[in-house]
């Protein structure tokens, strides 16, 4: 019996180690970054520093967060208290970094949230298409409707202050609206030829999701959080600066600003002019480095 | 044009009847419970039985929404407040002048301030001014309205002894007064929101200025003046109109916040002082009203860009 033997395979004529490294997405962005984006270079370095006030705050500062010494009230910027003390005699350097602590929680908490809940709808919304479309899209419409600040305020009177509730309501809240974004990119994904091969190679629904779109989504996903960062940091400060926010004692940069203690700014004005300028700051590091990203990573969302 | 109006019409009343839906639901999921505070804390009824009958909240959730809604619709009567019995849209509506009046003058400030700087960076791009005002947008878009609005109430009553006045004087008593009260406020807050529209002013001048007309135009020899001004401007102002459409559910909740702090008598200092008080009835019309307000400008904003830019049609 004559057997045809398989011909032996061809010698690869390309060496590996000779192409040139490519590095993942994720990491060329952080190079053409520094290279070609001072400003979100800058933005990058303030976040990285103020993620770090945050996780060494107990060892940067001898006071406590809540720690009041009545005998030490409204004293102005000292070797001893740099930024001054309130009302109540705390130490303002002490409750600013354990407020960035406390932003930064709220802020990556949402921003997770936000990005979990706006991938799964959006995905879902634009690859199930038809009437659950239609019916997704309405209630994100509703949503869009309600005029961000009232509604929320209203719902965080209904929780009651604390940090959880706030992260969870910023969190669905910034996820049903980026859902559109995610949405309109899964749409357009949706209609490429390979998503039809992989279907008709007998790819299920679920594998088509995850392992055709979602991937293609990722980044758009990494710009809307990063650009949502900021946003979720300032709605954080403007509920707590109403008192609906993080409650009392942890110190908040929008909780410190508040309307309840405004009178006191009057005798102290440092009591509003760091945390304003601690915000501003993160704001800033968290838009440029936002702006930056979207540039490098999803130039069709460029907006301004 | 009609049909289009028509079609977006009807979709907007699915939008509202969601809202209205949500909103209910979230107030009757209140925890705590104004009839007790206001039998205990104010006396407003011999006892909280009595007071949940007056105010028809011992009947079940859907007979009080079908209520709410039907009260809207068929005579226009939005509820009335727990604690003051007054109906709430007049209350709304003898307010809502001074939260439009800061809204646009809001608006006012920020175009200006926006669209002028927007316009000299774009067309002297990578110039000197370019870069002041690319850089003034970034801190106009990084320092909170509220911080802006505590340092400006706060610093020059203690270094200028000056500040803002804070009795408020409605515009039709004393028109210069009024604006005296109402520029401060307006002002914080518009150049707060003038970043986003100075950076989208320029990039989308920018755009315009490299399409083929606009060689046309300078071709023709016409002024910078002409080019700039009467030839790109108007298509640039799309994105514009879009982003102020956009933010004007911004304008309407920061109002809460600015009114607050400048104790203006608004629309947005009523829903704050209601949501303090637990008046449900108040939080959720006000939200129900102004979620109304944003659908139909949404809509005028849609029929905007046809007049900006005749090219556009809707069917």
């Amino acid at each position: 019996m004559a057997t045809i033997a398989p011909a032996p395979p061809a010698p690869i004529a390309l060496d590996v180690r000779r192409l040139p490294r490519t590095l993942p997405w994720y990491v060329a962005v952080w190079g053409q970054m520094l290279r070609r984006k001072p400003l979100g270079t800058v933005g990058g370095v303030i976040v990285l520093g103020m993620l770090l006030l945050a996780v060494f705050a107990d060892v940067l500062t001898p006071y406590g967060f809540a720690e009041t010494n009545l005998r030490e009230r409204f004293i102005p910027m000292s070797a001893a208290h740099w930024l001054g003390t309130d009302q109540i005699g705390r130490d303002v350097a002490t409750r600013i970094l354990y407020g960035a602590r406390i932003s930064l929680y709220v802020g990556f908490g949402a921003v997770a949230i936000a990005s979990v809940i706006a991938t799964l709808l959006g995905i879902f919304s634009a690859y199930w298409g038809g009437r659950v479309d239609i019916l997704l899209q309405r209630v994100v419409d509703a949503w869009m409707a309600f005029p961000g600040l009232l509604i929320l305020m209203s719902i965080m009177s209904l929780l009651g202050p604390s940090v959880l509730n706030i992260t969870l309501v910023l969190g669905i809240a910034a996820g049903l609206r980026d859902s559109r974004i995610v949405r309109s990119v899964a749409l357009s994904i949706r209609e490429n030829t390979y998503i039809e091969s992989a279907r008709a190679m007998g790819s299920g629904h679920t594998r088509v999701t995850f392992v055709h779109i979602l991937p293609n989504v990722v980044p758009t996903i990494i710009v809307v959080a990063t650009t949502g960062l900021s946003t979720v940091i300032l709605t954080e400060a403007a509920l707590s600066f109403l008192g609906l926010g993080v409650p009392p004692p942890h110190p908040t940069w929008g909780g410190m600003l508040s309307l309840a203690g405004l009178d006191h700014m009057y005798r102290a004005p440092w009591l509003a002019i760091w945390p304003a300028a601690a915000l501003s700051l993160a704001v800033f590091g968290f838009n440029m480095l936002g702006d930056a990203l979207r540039d490098l990573l999803d130039p069709r969302l460029k907006g301004g | 044009m009609r049909r289009y109006v028509l079609r977006r019409l009807a979709l907007a009343v699915p939008t509202l009847v969601l809202v209205s839906l949500i909103v209910f639901s979230i107030m009757r999921l209140m925890p705590g419970d104004v009839v007790i505070r206001m039998v205990e804390g104010h006396a407003y009824a011999p006892t909280v039985e009595a007071l949940r009958t007056e105010l028809g909240l011992d009947r079940p959730a859907y007979v009080q929404y079908i209520e709410w809604v039907g009260g809207i619709l068929l005579r226009g009567d939005f509820g009335s407040s727990y604690w003051t019995r007054q109906p709430i849209w007049d209350e709304f509506i003898s307010r809502f002048p001074v939260t439009l009046e800061l809204a646009l003058l809001t608006i006012l400030a920020s175009v200006v301030i926006g669209i002028l700087v927007g316009i000299v960076s774009a067309a002297r791009q990578d110039s000197a001014s370019d870069y002041v005002g690319r850089i003034l947008a970034i801190l106009a878009l990084s320092i909170p309205y509220f911080g802006l609005a505590v340092l400006v109430v706060v610093l020059p009553s203690i270094y200028f002894k000056w500040t803002p006045v804070y009795t408020y004087v409605p515009l039709t008593t004393d028109p210069l007064q009024n604006l005296k009260i109402m520029i401060v406020p307006a002002l914080v807050f518009g150049v707060t929101r003038a970043g986003p529209i100075m950076r989208i002013m320029r990039s989308s001048l920018l755009d315009v200025l490299r399409q083929d007309y606009i060689r046309t135009a300078w071709s023709k020899g016409l002024p910078e003046r002409a080019v700039v001004l009467r030839h790109a401007l108007k298509n640039a102002l799309i994105p514009v109109v879009s982003l102020i459409g956009l933010q004007t559910p911004l304008y309407l909740g920061g109002s809460v916040i600015i009114e607050a702090i400048f104790r203006l008598p608004g629309v947005g200092l009523f829903f704050f002082e209601a949501l303090t008080r637990m008046d449900y009835p108040v939080v959720q019309s006000v939200n129900l009203i102004v979620a109304a307000m944003v659908v139909g400008l949404n809509l005028a904003i849609d029929l905007s860009y046809a007049f900006l830019d005749p090219r556009i049609r809707y069917r």
